[in-house]
Formats: structure tokens, C-alpha cells, sequence
């Protein structure tokens, strides 16, 4: 510290000199670099929510848009769990076929609003979600993702196998309704769009929470996560009950989507790989990772539609590359730069000797 | 004697290799306690049985003269005892205002109104994080905050992890080896740091080192251990002129 007050002769540096000036204007800068990404994030769900005005955005167009966000929400919930707590599963299909049925069976039975759908479809995933962490998290590493991965397909069995599932004849529901007016895509499109603004505002203020350092503590280093009080059981449950919740949500839509549900489409596995997909290639440590993830997943088959049957060697070929050449995903290294940038200017006005040494 | 950790008769093996055997120890109110003893006498063993981190065959902790056997390592914490590790533990990709606010984190409440922001939530993580600005402050880390603690040297990683420990607001910390790997200088400041945060904040220190120096200079009651039983106890004086002692550490020398 003394050595940097001789260095700095103007009268600026010497006002940002004393410490709890540097860490006012370190606190100031932070919270602007916030405001600019809320900004970003604000203007970037408008010109999602302004889409449809475009006179060719309609029919499938727009049901792709909307699968395109299901994903995103669905990669969201394995977000939490992968990125953000450092745990492993390759089963979340599982809890997006509980989503879809949950709300599909209560439209078909009782004629619920969608709306309600939703929500009994992210409770009802997250209730499975918070028993079954207790068998999961007993497990570590490799094991728990076999375990996940068996789930998924214990789920696949009981849709083929139980008659009230209605197996791969699947159920057909009406036309969605929220608040009893009748939407078509593009109402549906916007409930999608909702949804996923409400799971990503939450993620956000999840992952930048008390809460959320306890998950990235576990996630760094267990121990001493544990010396500083963080409970294992109970984060690691929290965690993985939040990822199911969110998951679910993005069942309940995907039952919507197309208004239909059966086995043939959520009983397979491939569902689970392909959300583990968009987060791994999109980005599991930024939040805006899945979006690009999901639209990867959902797309990549339209954009090489002569390969058809090609397109599972395709995101393979992907996948390796990714793990290869940007292992924390395509979105954390288009944002990197920034965030670099970002982390000078603050330990530069922190007055980090490091900072110094690097100019 | 007004007691503050107190553990009897610990007793602990590692299938035949016995750690600990019948070891006895008191960490007074307000002190700083050394513990001390050659290489494998169980002091990381026992160390670690007072953090809750190691099972015991047999033997009590008491904190505050209440039996804590049963209590597990995560929730030590909550009870104000915290602690450091011998091989720095911090979350390396993380910056230094983020680990140390992380030990701030029996501070924070139920989780769930923390992950929605609610007033209380907030208003106790900017509690939290002023806190962890103060003790950047203390310890001389204000200027790398915003630094990844993986880049720092380790003279200052030590020093965050002090940090996260005093984060907790600790009646009582537990310190493993605060000083391996220092050079002089970092381990003069370390220990001006410990003593200040002893004398200042009240906080008993027990202080597990091999740095004697260190250990002579800082503590108020010294505890030698060797081949996993008590060999000594006394005040630094005593046990410099001990002879049990100085025939456990000469002998070792004699050795080298």
C-alpha cells in the first residue's frame, strides 16, 4: 500500500487512495457492471418478447421458438445443480416427463388453467426432485450420475408400462387456456417467454445469494465449505430440489407445446442427454450459457437437414470439440474477454499489487 | 480455570497405528494455546478430532463445559468455533471477498429467504459483507478483493483463510500450522495478526505449529504431545526447560 501511494502523484489517485475509498469505488464499479448486465438482459427479453410482432414469425416458426425456450429452461434447472453446485445428472429428462404429466394428467382430468399446470408441474418435479436427492446425494461422482441416469429410465418404464400414463398411444389435450381465454402459438409463446424470464431472474439472484456461495463452496472445496458451516445434505438437497423444480417447469410447457404427451417422446433417454448437452456446450458457469446451449440442441438438426440421421454425430463431433477447446462452455468463452476486462479494472482500482505487477 | 475447549482421553488408530492415546487438553478463555510436538505425533490428528473433521474411538470435547461429541463439523461453526487447515483450503477461483464472505456464512439465516432476496436477507448479506471488508482491512488484504485467491502468493492465501475463519465471528479458532511455508516476514505479520485478533476481539486461539519461535513468542500455554500421548504442558518458560521435551526434540535432531 505505501509503495503504491508514492507512485501515484495526481490528485485523483491520491482521493481513491486511502482503503475505504478504493473499496467504495471497487463496490461502485461492481454494482455498475450489474446494472449494465441487467440492462443487457432487460433489452435482450424485449426483443424476445417483441418477436412475434414479425409478420413471418408464426405456425411452426414459433412452436420451434418455444421449444427452443423449453429447453433453455429445462438446461436452466441442470444449471443449478452441474454448474453452480458441481454435482452430475444425466437423468433430468425424468423430471421433465414428471412436469409434462403432471400438468398434462390435470388438464386431461380436472381442465386446469395452464398457468396452474405449470406450477403443479414444477412442485410436483421438485417433490420427487427433494426425496429422491436423498438417495442421489449419497452417492458421488460417477455413481450418482449412473443413479440419475437409472431414474430416467425407471420414469421411461412406468410412462410405457402404467395404463394411467397412457403409454405410447399419449394423452391429446384441448387447446391451452390462462385465465380462461383461449391462447394459440403465439399467446403460448409468451407464456414460454415469461417463464423463462422468471427462471432466469431467479437463477440470477440464486446464484448471487448467500445461498448460492454455500452451493459453490461445496463445489470448490468441500471441507472447507464444511468449516464454514455450510451443511452438505441440506445445500446439496436444496440444490437439487431447485434443478428438479425448474426442470419441471419446462415439462409442464413441453406437454403444451404441441399439446400432446406420450412415451414414446419422454420415456427416451436421449431427452436427458440432449439438456445435459445445452449446458455443457452452451456454458455451465454463466447464466446465459443454456440459452445458447438450448438453441444449439433444438436447431442443430434443422440446420443439416439433409444429414437427418446424421445430426447425433454431429453434436457429438460438437461435444468433443467443446470439451476439447472451451470445457466451460461456447458462452463462457464469447463472455471471457469482458469478464477479464472486467476483473483488471476492479483489482486495478482495488490497488492489487498483482494488477500492478501485470502493467 | 475457565474452560473454553476441553477434551479427555482421546483416543484414536488408524487400523493398527494408534494417532491418538489417551490425550488430554485445555483451551482457556481469552489464551492462545500452542500445541506442539515432533512430526507424527498426532497434532493434525487431534487437531482435527477437536474440529469434529475426525472421528475418536474413545474420549469427550467439551465447548463451554457441554459434551460436543456429537455435533458434526458444519455445525462447530455456529457455535463460534472455527478453523483453518493445514494445506491451504479456499475456494481458488473464487475472489478473496467472495471466500472470505463464505465464512461469514453462519451468519446469513435460512436459505431460502437469502435466495429470494427478501429485506432480512439483504440487509444480512450487506452485514456480511461489511464484516468481510473489515477484516480485509485487518488483515491487509483490502487491496486484493477482487483478485482470485488462486493468484495470490501464499503468504496472503494464508491470510485469507484466517479470514474466512474470523468471518464466522469465532469465540474460539482453531489454527493448523497458521505459518508453514511462510518466510520470516509473513509469519511476523501472521503472528502480530493472531495476537491482535486475541487481545482485541477476545478470541481464544489454540495454534497447532511447528514454527517454535512462533509458538514461544505468541502463546500463553503450550501443549506437547508425543508419539500420540501428553509429554508436557506449561507456560512457554516451563517447557523450554523441560527435559522430557528437549530429549523429544533433541532426539529427533540426533537423528537427522
Amino acid at each position: 500500500m505505501d509503495a503504491h501511494k508514492d507512485n501515484s502523484p495526481t490528485a485523483q489517485d491520491s482521493q481513491t487512495d486511502l482503503p475505504r475509498n478504493r473499496t467504495q469505488a471497487v463496490r461502485d464499479l461492481k454494482r455498475r457492471f450489474m446494472r449494465n448486465d441487467i440492462l443487457f438482459s432487460a433489452l435482450f427479453f424485449l426483443a424476445m418478447l417483441a418477436a412475434p410482432l414479425f409478420p413471418d414469425v408464426k405456425g411452426w416458426m414459433l412452436s420451434q421458438a418455444s421449444l427452443v425456450i423449453i429447453y433453455i429452461i429445462a438446461a436452466m434447472g441442470v444449471l443449478v445443480l452441474v454448474g453452480f453446485t458441481g454435482l452430475v445428472s444425466v437423468g433430468h429428462g425424468g423430471f421433465l416427463a414428471i412436469g409434462a404429466y403432471t400438468s398434462a394428467l390435470l388438464t386431461l382430468h380436472l381442465n386446469v388453467d395452464l398457468v396452474v399446470g405449470i406450477v403443479a408441474g414444477m412442485a410436483m418435479a421438485g417433490l420427487i426432485g427433494a426425496v429422491l436427492a436423498l438417495i442421489f446425494l449419497r452417492l458421488s461422482g460417477a455413481f450418482m450420475a449412473i443413479g440419475t441416469l437409472g431414474f430416467a429410465f425407471f420414469v421411461g418404464t412406468i410412462l410405457n408400462n402404467v395404463p394411467f400414463f397412457q403409454g405410447r398411444d399419449g394423452i391429446l389435450l384441448d387447446a391451452n387456456h390462462v385465465l380462461g381465454i383461449e391462447i394459440g402459438d403465439h399467446g403460448f409463446y409468451y407464456v414460454s417467454t415469461i417463464c423463462l424470464v422468471l427462471v432466469t431472474l431467479f437463477v440470477f439472484a440464486l446464484v448471487n445469494s448467500g445461498t448460492g456461495r454455500a452451493f459453490m463452496a461445496l463445489r470448490d472445496a468441500e471441507k472447507a465449505a464444511m468449516a464454514s458451516g455450510v451443511n452438505r445434505l441440506k445445500y446439496r438437497t436444496l440444490a437439487f430440489t431447485l434443478s428438479a423444480a425448474i426442470t419441471g417447469i419446462a415439462g409442464a410447457l413441453n406437454a403444451h407445446v404441441v399439446n400432446y404427451v406420450s412415451a414414446e417422446v419422454f420415456a427416451d433417454i436421449w431427452y436427458s442427454v440432449d439438456i445435459l448437452m445445452a449446458v455443457v456446450v452452451g456454458g455451465s458457469t454463466v447464466i446465459f450459457g443454456p440459452f445458447l446451449g438450448g438453441f444449439f440442441v433444438v436447431m442443430l438438426p434443422f440446420f443439416f437437414e439433409q444429414l437427418a440421421d446424421f445430426s447425433f454425430i454431429l453434436k457429438g463431433v460438437v461435444l468433443i470439440l467443446v470439451l476439447r477447446f472451451a470445457p466451460a462452455g461456447i458462452m463462457e468463452l464469447l463472455v471471457r474477454p469482458l469478464k477479464n476486462a472486467r476483473r483488471r479494472r476492479l483489482r486495478k482500482i482495488g490497488g492489487s499489487m498483482a494488477a500492478e505487477e501485470a502493467e | 480455570m475457565n474452560e473454553h475447549l476441553r477434551c479427555e482421553g482421546i483416543r484414536v488408530s488408524f487400523g493398527g497405528v494408534v494417532a491418538c492415546d489417551d490425550i488430554s487438553l485445555t483451551v482457556e478463555k481469552g489464551k492462545i494455546i500452542g500445541l506442539i510436538g515432533p512430526n507424527g505425533a498426532g497434532k493434525t490428528t487431534l487437531f482435527n478430532v477437536l474440529t469434529r473433521f475426525q472421528p475418536y474411538e474413545s474420549g469427550s470435547v467439551f465447548h463451554d463445559g457441554e459434551n460436543i461429541d456429537a455435533l458434526r463439523p458444519h455445525e462447530m461453526v455456529h457455535r463460534g468455533l472455527a478453523r483453518t487447515f493445514q494445506n491451504i483450503n479456499l475456494f481458488k477461483d473464487q475472489t478473496t471477498l467472495r471466500n472470505i464472505m463464505t465464512g461469514g456464512h453462519s451468519l446469513m439465516g435460512d436459505p431460502l429467504q437469502a435466495m429470494l432476496w427478501t429485506p432480512s436477507a439483504r440487509q444480512k448479506e450487506r452485514e456480511i459483507e461489511d464484516r468481510a471488508l473489515e477484516i480485509a482491512e485487518t488483515l491487509n488484504l483490502t487491496s486484493e478483493l477482487e483478485n482470485e485467491v488462486g493468484n495470490l502468493p501464499y503468504g496472503y492465501q494464508k491470510r485469507v483463510e484466517l479470514g474466512r475463519a474470523l468471518a464466522s465471528k469465532p469465540s474460539i479458532l482453531l489454527l493448523d500450522e497458521p505459518v508453514a511455508g511462510c518466510n520470516d516476514d509473513e509469519t511476523a505479520e501472521l503472528q502480530e495478526i493472531i495476537r491482535k485478533v486475541n487481545t482485541e476481539l477476545g478470541v481464544s486461539v489454540l495454534l497447532v505449529e511447528h514454527d517454535m519461535k512462533m509458538v514461544m513468542k505468541v502463546c500463553d500455554y503450550i501443549y506437547v504431545i508425543n508419539f500420540g500421548s501428553n509429554l508436557a504442558q506449561g507456560t512457554p518458560e516451563e517447557i523450554r526447560k523441560d527435559p522430557e521435551v528437549i530429549k523429544a526434540y533433541l532426539g529427533e535432531e540426533e537423528h537427522v
